[in-house]
């Protein structure tokens, strides 16, 4: 599994009701997190989704691990389960500002997306920094019984993460 | 108004004082490596002093792996402390470092993580050196049309970029500013030299990288990655999805200086092993709760039955194989109350696609984000704040006694922490 760079091309426009369907799947998922759902993050994806965190230098050398990769809904369930039962760290919310998605079909009800974010991490003692910086890649699925992500890879900007990362972004 | 001092007290009431004590820089309690005072954690002084004594000292420090420079030209760049640094390859096969630092006004001269050159020339004044370090020329030397130019005694062979000895072992390319540091095996000892090649004397290949920045003293993680006592208290993953290790305790081994260490955990059925062995790869070795065993997918890669290990190497590098999860960890100070905590994860070039799949998955174990010990992002940071106020207070590390010496029974001691401050102490000239 290794997050392959998008080649920037011509984007074939993709009826509006697909591209409506797709920004509120982008934007959902954003206040999915942002409010603190986690339980309904894994819901978003495909069963057998592939999830991963990973940095651009990882991604330009070809190198399969980033920081996060669940392959499947459970793996997801997993991560989840972790951060509420066992994971141990500061409170902290995130605030994802996400730009306008270029969207492309790929295949039959299939979508390549890409969009830009921003992610605000916001301790519990009221500082608020800039977490991290990237894009995501996805593989959309829709519309069958609703717009899913069948791969969502987040590919930060920088190697570092500042003390940890246990939400998944 | 005029002030009026006595010269006799002034003197007696402290720089003599503080001179003729062992060490001016800190007062450690009698107890010796037990209590660790506080301040060492973030006393700006200290901090310099472990510059020159460690950093700069007689000691091997992590500058990166062989296959990150495998061909003739290949640079890459890292820090020794607080030193940049160069590490470069010629077109002889030669390893070199050297002090990221021109000879001309003290300017970085390579500038990326890595890169791949014939020579490297400082960008400010175009100072340009061979890969060894030696400084070829210098722009203008002779001046234009007649003028200006270097002195005439001006020598390009008294000027170069400061030069670090340099040993590879077991793909590590290990760097250090002294002639006195023994060679690498000698420095490591025969066991913690051992261990090394157990893991890493293979054809190493980059599975990913990233870094995480810590905000606590670099010292703090070195304890902590030290600390076998914390492992089952702080990190509660495998307890919480009921991961049946079947791991039996394992020890401790700590080298003769007592810098280094191992910490090992064995499988303890080792009548399972012929399955294993016809298997080879074990789908759910490990009984879970969890939704996703595969997460957890191993095989045997060692006959020696140990299934998690974590080697330090003093100053600041750490290997770690937790089930088949290879990497290097090297942590860099950023500051006195910041350290960057770099993750290599690797596999050998000779794994199978298989194999390569479970490493990867694995992965998700350890790292900034990693499902078994993410807790070490923080856990460090609420020791530098619980501490930052009271210099004068001391660590008390006593469980498993008073002593550091290799345990290999049990894991349930702080013996590799107190390891740490006695050489620690040692280096440091803090030992009374």
């Amino acid at each position: 599994v290794s997050a392959l760079p998008v080649e920037p091309r011509t984007v074939q426009p993709v009826a509006a009701d697909v591209r409506d369907a797709v920004e509120d799947l982008l934007t959902g998922y954003t206040h999915v997190l942002d409010d603190g759902r986690v339980d309904e993050w894994a819901s978003l994806f495909e069963k057998d989704a592939i999830y991963q965190v990973t940095t651009r230098e990882n991604v330009e050398a070809g190198r399969p691990v980033g920081i996060v990769l669940c392959i499947g809904r459970p793996m997801m369930e997993d991560r989840i389960k972790a951060l509420k039962l066992a994971n141990i760290f500061e409170s902290h919310v995130f605030r994802h500002v996400v730009g306008r998605p270029l969207i492309e079909p790929a295949g039959s009800d299939r979508y390549r997306v890409r969009s830009s974010f921003v992610i605000y991490r916001t301790m519990f003692t009221g500082r608020t920094d800039v977490f991290a910086t990237g894009r995501y890649d996805d593989l959309i699925t829709g519309p069958g019984d609703g717009f899913r992500f069948a791969e969502r890879i987040a590919v930060l900007d920088s190697r570092v993460i500042d003390t940890l990362m246990v939400y998944p972004i | 108004m005029a002030v009026v001092h006595d010269c006799t007290n002034f003197d007696e009431a402290g720089v003599p004082e503080r001179a003729s004590r062992a060490d001016p820089l800190v007062r450690w309690p009698e107890e010796g490596v037990t209590r660790v005072p506080f301040q060492v954690f973030s006393d700006p002084a200290i901090y310099a002093a472990e510059q020159r004594k460690i950093f700069r000292g007689p000691v091997w420090h992590y500058l990166c792996l062989e296959t990150e420079v495998s061909k003739s030209g290949d640079i890459r760049t890292g820090w020794i402390g607080e030193t940049p640094i160069i590490v470069t390859r010629d077109a002889d096969g030669a390893l070199h470092a050297m002090v990221n630092r021109c000879a001309h006004k003290g300017a970085l001269v390579c500038l990326k993580d890595k890169d791949n050159r014939q020579s490297l020339t400082c960008v400010y004044h175009a100072w340009n050196y061979a890969l060894d370090g030696r400084l070829k020329s210098v722009a203008f030397q002779r001046g234009i049309k007649g003028r200006g130019g270097m002195p005439e005694d001006f020598d390009l062979a008294k000027h170069r970029l400061q030069p670090i000895r340099v040993e590879s072992f077991c793909g590590i390319v290990f760097g250090t500013f002294s002639d006195e540091t023994p060679p690498v095996e000698q420095y490591l000892g025969d066991r913690i030299a051992a261990f090394l090649r157990r893991n890493m004397d293979h054809p190493l290949k980059v599975l990913g990288t990233h870094s995480q920045m810590i905000h606590n003293n670099w010292k703090l993680y070195a304890e902590n990655v030290r600390d076998s006592y914390h492992a089952t208290l702080l990190h509660t993953f495998y307890t919480t999805f009921k991961v049946n290790r079947l791991d039996m305790d394992g020890g401790i081994v700590l080298s003769d200086r007592k810098w280094h260490h191992i910490s090992y955990s064995k499988r303890a059925t080792l009548d399972a092993a012929a399955e294993y062995t016809t298997a080879n790869v074990h789908s759910a070795q490990y009984d879970s709760q969890l939704a996703a065993p595969e997460l957890l997918d191993a095989w045997d890669g060692f006959d020696d039955q140990i299934t998690h290990s974590i080697q330090t190497i003093f100053p600041t590098l750490v290997i770690q194989l937790t089930l088949n999860s290879l990497a290097v960890r090297f942590f860099v100070p950023r500051g006195v109350d910041k350290t960057e905590l770099y993750w290599i994860f690797l596999g050998y070039e000779t794994d199978t696609p298989e194999q390569e799949r479970m490493r990867v998955m694995q992965a998700n174990l350890t790292g900034a984000a990693g499902l078994v010990a993410l807790e070490d992002g923080c856990i460090n940071s609420f020791v530098q704040r619980g501490t930052v106020g009271s210099p004068d207070h001391a660590a008390f590390i006593e469980m498993g006694g008073k002593t550091a010496e290799s345990n290999e029974s049990s894991r349930a001691t702080e013996a590799s922490v107190r390891g740490f401050w006695h050489g620690y102490r040692d280096i440091m000239g803090f030992a009374s």
